[in-house]
């Protein structure tokens, strides 16, 4: 199934924008990330820890809704969905 | 008018556009690039996120704050010094409500449209930290 992951800002810069994915059926979501995000070893830790936890300040989206990172565990990630991953907002 | 966008925006029209029946007080809050040494400013919006976010904000600020408009264009890309970032133009009957909604918007913006500022620095680039929350009623 294709799932599409948005990386913004310090996270675009690193790891791209706009990646297309095929990932298998019930993947979950921190699984995904870590999969796209581990083609580049500063991407990746500017994401998670050491242990594999995402980094307190990242922000999750799920087709635009907000995830809490310690829910994207056990949250699978369906065909056509977009997931959008970013730092901290600093608009205005 | 609620829009994410490159191009800059004349304030006094917005200004003329926003004055309504009933309107007494419009506020004005223009956010610019400060000259902290930097040549540039890079701004980013996820913006199929960023304006539902304005949007949602801009209804919040009305109802709570009994607002009569309310328009924002947030600019995004390449900006020079002393260019508008973040207009933001509040009409409301009073100049108390005027005031504390335009507080609501640009520190409810702050803190939660995924939008994102890198300072083009003559020493490096810098991407610019984000803030906390404030608001209507905040530390009463």
């Amino acid at each position: 199934m294709t799932v599409r992951i948005r990386f913004f800002a310090r996270f675009r810069e690193l790891l791209g924008t706009d990646i297309v994915v095929d990932a298998p059926k019930n993947k979950g979501l921190s699984d995904l990330v870590k999969d796209v995000a581990g083609k580049n070893q500063e991407g990746y830790d500017a994401i998670f820890d050491e242990k594999g936890a995402f980094r307190e300040y990242v922000i999750l989206m799920q087709n635009g809704k907000r995830v809490e990172t310690s829910d994207a565990p056990a949250i699978r990630v369906a065909e056509g969905d977009e997931i959008a991953v970013f730092p901290p907002v600093a608009g205005g | 008018m609620i829009t994410i966008q490159t191009e800059d925006v004349d304030i006094g029209k917005m200004i003329t556009a926003a004055k309504q029946q009933g309107t007494g007080a419009i506020v004005v809050f223009d956010g610019i690039v400060r000259d902290d040494d930097i040549r540039e400013m890079e701004l980013e919006a996820y913006e199929e996120v960023a304006l539902p976010e304005l949007e949602k904000i801009v209804s919040e600020a009305k109802k709570t704050c009994n607002l009569l408009s309310v328009d924002i264009i947030h600019r995004i890309g390449r900006l020079a010094v002393g260019e508008n970032i973040l207009v933001i133009v509040v009409g409301a009957g009073h100049r108390e409500q005027a005031y504390e909604g335009s507080r609501f918007i640009i520190e409810a913006i702050k803190a939660g449209v995924p939008i994102w500022k890198k300072e083009i620095r003559k020493d490096g680039d810098r991407w610019v930290p984000g803030e906390h929350q404030h608001g209507c009623g905040a530390g009463k």
